[in-house]
């Protein structure tokens, strides 16, 4: 079976994609700034003391996020990992759930129970991440498997990163994935670092290239290229619900805050930090939408205020009841995932 | 009703399920082609499928975490670890994934994972566990260990239709040995205790393979009236009817085949210390395996697994006391 | 109304009002003599009422001096039962009552003080029946391990001991010897002559009818199985559903005043066998679904089994059912249960040959389990046709289909 690897996927910028129309374009561009906007108001009232645990981001990888989740179809589902917030906006779940969420309140997506982006509103189709990584590979692989057995037109996505790699469970999906032939995408996150571990000290030969040993196609695509990576996922996703497989998508990125807000990522060389922030993603895409005669003051001050206003409601909400504390262990009735908003023009064509 | 082996009554009760409801699929190592290990799923490929008989690769990681994705969306799996002790392999997936998934998410993970657990054969450490305990300390976990066909039927069909993760719990010594009525067609069993025989001067509480030990061990023990009480769901564990035993009988005798330190027999000894104090006319004794690997050689082996005249042992000196 | 707590000097413990309408209660049994010593809250006697039977607590600590009504003995509300010479209670050798058992077992300073002998360890149970029957342990024989008593021990002891009427009288109850051939029998029981009056009181007020019907449990059979319940609850749960359509059934009559209600309290008649019968109530049993309802009756089954029923928890019922099916009778005429207007008694549920429709409309013989459903009803308040419409509500329930 050939595959291709290690092959860059990548659109040049004077380039315009076949498959964006301009409002698309716009849109990606509005969640990437819809996803950084939360993200700071958060780490703001992090240092605040309004947001109890621990704090992560994914400070400059908004793209990886958005871009993926701007190709799904409605009836797709997404297992979200911590630094793909974007996901989730763009699935349709409000900023003020997201921050309440952070801050431990009852109207919380998890209502308190669990936190930061340990998160996943079944009803916009997302699972919700645990803490091991990267074990949601298996979950999205049997999503996929589930829909190969119904017949249904139908993909999984899932995120997880570059140290995650290194866990048996990455190898069993792949390796499952590949066996079936499922419809599942896999978005390796490589953001160079996993907490203070560079990817030479978790890998010798790079993920990518695991894809062809499982028996699937693996692609580099440019991480920050928010058009790219929506490009790469609707290649991947059609392949899926074609019946040819799964695909492995590397997404080159930079980690460029700590690995959450207690690090302060001093063992990140400042060159490397220096390079990738002339890459930030919501820069490019902000080029690219300007070059088209949109106002993008205009968008960033609207995503501001909508992120004003999601977090005075989150601040005004309660915390939950500690009475609440022990319901819930076990369903009385089957909970049916709903599906996700799907904003890309290309549904409807 | 007809007269089944404890493993044609988990294979009817399988197979029931999967004729009445097309949501319901298998997957394990070897279970498709091959008939399952142990032969459970002997001709269900020829009945449903290769999709609904599925033959996974040796990933027990892999089977429970594709088992969750398939519950959320929609689908009942049925997943078979080829040995309970393999279920180790597969502990993140099924304690922090599926256990943890309803209470965080609100989302509910139909899996049923089927554990052919135990031993007395010869199996070896690997082959001869009853890793039951590691589950009910997991939040969100039922877990479920019948004791005769009839129950390993209705408890089946019963851990299919839960809307949660069930951890049950076949004990394979019993698969061939122990014979009885099954009801025929539908047949679902509530998740809570049964008097196994009635009685009032003492009680034994246990489950799986140890109930029979149990009834054999008392069935003539000088004169004295022993209830035997097989709890058959540990989680939920059935309170009520622990207590109403020890209201009754006063001397209590807990048997775990599973190693002794934190079996399910610890919580009910504790249970009980704690809710039925008052009932109480000696301490409440346990019969436990130590804690050992289960060796291999038979001569070591049924010298730490708790056996009749050990059980007939303890409630002599119980009721003498 | 309790007793009143003062910490020295002579406290009454009188006969507590136990329920409105109660006016006078009867000592059952003391299970403190003279010159016992009693803890505040400590039980000390007893005692029974038209409704249930409930233990009466110590209203301060110090020493029993007075036992004024024997068992037996019927008083009323307000008296005084016994004086208790209130003050500190220490024991003997110096150390503090607090938080001290009645029968304290597996030390020397307890063994002493219940007068065993030195290091003869009381189990809990051993103790919690001794304290139930006034017990002294000292005459009890141990055939356990070195001695130790045992429950059958003190089991056996509660069969055979003849409690005095006075502690302080030296009279003792003459063994009567048996005649050869007297017949068995004796007086009825408190509660059986409760039961009894409130019958008859029933019968001679009310114009009772009673009006059948054939339910096909097929449906029912099914569901229970699914929810792991017994009939009950659904029968309980059909029939509230046809009292709110029919809530004439679902009332009071009292002389010429007739009050029908809109929310259920449903009496469930529970056997205490040979002791008579006890009609705990589900208040607001319209709110509860069937398992709730299962749940709920069988938490008050246990209790009235056990004793433990409030005053509170057999009054107010506005319909009651009666279920006494297990034992296999056809049909019954249950008495109405005064003020309600209405019982509904189902019996045994057994499996006949039925007409039904075959699959092609023709009539066709089937095998179902059928139950008969009895309805005794006041003609004061209602007619035959409403009777027979509600029982055709509770029945179309039970079996399904459309409604």
């Amino acid at each position: 079976m050939s595959v291709t690897t290690s092959v860059p996927v990548d659109h040049r910028r004077d380039e315009p994609p076949e498959h964006l129309t301009r409002a698309d374009r716009v849109g990606l561009l509005r969640h990437m700034l819809l996803m950084r906007a939360v993200e700071e108001r958060a780490m703001t009232l992090y240092r605040q003391g309004k947001v109890p645990g621990s704090f992560y981001d994914g400070h400059g990888q908004e793209a990886v996020s958005v871009g993926p989740a701007w190709a799904m179809a409605a009836a797709d589902r997404l297992c979200v990992l911590h630094r793909d917030l974007g996901a989730h906006l763009v699935r349709g779940v409000q900023p003020a759930a997201i921050l309440a969420q952070y801050m431990g309140r009852a109207a919380g997506v998890t209502r308190g129970r669990d936190g930061n982006v340990h998160f996943g509103d079944h009803r916009t189709g997302c699972v919700g991440m645990v803490s091991m990584l990267p074990d949601m590979m298996l979950v999205a692989t049997g999503l996929a498997m589930a829909f190969k057995l119904r017949g249904q037109q139908r993909c999984a996505l899932t995120w997880f990163g570059d140290g995650s790699t290194s866990r048996g469970d990455f190898h069993e999906a792949l390796n499952w994935a590949g066996v079936q032939r499922l419809p599942v995408v896999f978005v390796l996150e490589n953001n160079q670092w996993a907490y203070s571990t560079p990817t030479r000290l978790q890998f010798a030969v790079d993920p990518v290239e695991r894809a062809a040993v499982y028996g699937f196609p693996g692609v580099v695509v440019d991480g920050n290229d928010v058009e790219a990576m929506f490009e790469a996922m609707r290649i991947a996703r059609r392949r899926a619900v074609a019946g040819e497989g799964p695909t492995l998508i590397e997404a080159m990125t930079m980690r460029m805050h700590g690995h959450a807000a207690h690090d302060d990522q001093r063992y990140v060389p400042a060159d490397q930090l220096a390079a990738w922030r002339e890459r930030d993603p919501i820069d490019r895409q902000a080029a690219r939408v300007a070059a088209l005669g949109v106002d993008v003051d205009t968008l960033r001050a609207e995503v501001t205020a909508q992120v004003d206003e999601a977090a005075r409601e989150a601040l005004a909400s309660p915390m939950p009841d500690p009475a609440d504390a022990t319901d819930g262990v076990f369903a009385t009735e089957e909970v049916a995932m709903g599906d996700g908003a799907a904003p890309w023009s290309g549904w409807s064509r | 009703m007809s007269t089944l082996t404890y493993l044609q009554a988990i294979s009817d009760g399988l197979r029931t399920e999967m004729r009445d409801d097309d949501r319901v699929f298998v997957m394990g190592q070897d279970v498709g082609a091959f008939g399952g290990a142990f032969k459970v799923t002997d001709g269900f490929l020829d009945e449903f499928g290769a999709d609904r008989v599925m033959d996974t690769p040796l990933a027990e990681s892999g089977i429970v975490g594709t088992a969750v994705g398939a519950a959320v969306a929609g689908l009942r799996p049925v997943c078979e670890m080829q040995f309970a002790d393999f279920v180790a392999c597969g502990f993140d997936q099924l304690v922090n994934v599926a256990g943890k998934m309803h209470y965080r998410q609100g989302l509910s993970v139909n899996i049923t994972v089927r554990l052919p657990s135990g031993g007395g054969f010869s199996g070896g450490p690997f082959h001869s566990q009853n890793p039951e305990a590691w589950f009910m300390h997991a939040p969100g976990l039922k877990v479920v260990a019948p004791s005769t066909p009839e129950d390993a039927k209705g408890l089946l069909t019963t851990a299919i239709r839960d809307p949660n993760p069930v951890v049950f719990c076949e004990h394979k010594n019993l698969y061939r040995r122990v014979k009885g009525e099954v009801p025929a067609g539908e047949h679902a069993t509530p998740f809570t205790a049964r008097v196994a025989r009635e009685g009032d001067d003492l009680v034994v509480i246990a489950y799986g393979a140890m109930v029979h030990t149990a009834l054999e061990a008392t069935e003539d023990l000088d004169g004295a009236r022993v209830m035997v009480l097989d709890l058959r769901s540990l989680v939920p564990l059935d309170e009520e009817a622990i207590l109403a035993a020890v209201h009754r009988c006063s001397k209590v005798v807990v048997v775990d085949e599973a190693n002794q330190t934190c079996a399910a027999g610890a919580q009910v000894a504790a249970l009980i210390a704690q809710r039925a104090f008052e009932d109480l006319d000696g301490p409440v004794v346990r019969v436990a395996t130590p804690d050992v690997p289960i060796p291999f050689s038979p001569p070591l082996e049924q010298a730490v697994l708790p056996d009749v005249e050990r059980v007939r042992e303890a409630c002599r000196e119980l009721l003498a006391y | 109304m309790s007793s009143s707590r003062t910490e020295t000097g002579v406290v009454d413990v009188v006969m507590p009002q136990l329920g409105v309408s109660v006016v006078e209660g009867t000592v059952v049994e003391w299970r403190k003599a003279v010159g016992d010593r009693v803890e505040a809250d400590e039980i000390v006697v007893e005692v029974s009422t038209d409704k249930i039977d409930t233990e009466i607590p110590a209203p301060a600590a110090g020493v029993v001096s007075e036992l004024l009504v024997g068992a037996g003995e019927t008083v009323a509300v307000g008296m005084p039962l016994a004086r208790i010479e209130a003050g500190d209670a220490l024991t003997d050798d110096g150390v503090p009552a607090e938080g001290q058992p009645p029968a304290s077992g597996g030390d020397d300073a307890g063994a002493e003080a219940t007068g065993n002998g030195a290091g003869r360890r009381l189990s809990p149970v051993v103790q919690r029946i001794a304290a139930d029957h006034a017990i002294d342990l000292s005459e009890v024989e141990g055939t356990g391990r070195d001695g130790r008593i045992r429950k059958q021990d003190v089991l056996a002891h509660v069969e055979t001991a003849q409690a005095p009427l006075h502690t302080e009288s030296p009279f003792r109850p003459e063994s009567v010897p048996k005649p050869e051939s007297a017949p068995v029998g004796g007086t009825l029981s408190r509660m059986r002559r409760t039961i009894g009056e409130h019958m008859k009181r029933s019968l001679e007020t009310a114009a009772t009818c009673t009006t059948w019907i054939e339910v096909d449990m097929s449906r029912v059979e099914r569901e229970r199985a699914a929810l792991g319940l017994t009939a009950l609850p659904l029968v309980a749960r059909a029939t509230i559903d046809a009292l709110r359509e029919h809530p004439q059934l679902n009332a009071w009559l009292e002389d010429e005043r007739h009050t029908a209600h809109d929310d259920v309290h449903l009496g469930i008649a529970v056997s205490l066998d040979e002791d008579g019968l006890i009609v705990p109530v589900v208040r607001d049993a319209h709110d509860l679904s069937p398992e709730g309802l299962g749940r709920r009756i069988r938490d008050l089954a246990r209790r009235a089994r056990a004793g433990e029923l409030t005053a509170d928890e057999v009054r107010g019922a506005t319909f009651t059912l009666t279920n006494p099916g297990q034992y296999g009778a056809l049909m019954a005429t249950p008495v109405i249960s005064q003020p309600q207007v209405a019982i509904l008694d189902s019996e045994a549920i057994i499996k006949r040959p039925v007409v039904v429709a075959g699959p092609d409309g023709e009539d066709a013989i089937a095998i179902r389990p059928m139950c008969v459903l009895g309805l005794s009803w006041d003609h004061r308040a209602l007619d035959g046709v409403l009777a027979a419409r509600f029982l055709s509500a509770v029945r179309r329930r039970l079996e399904g289909g459309p409604s």
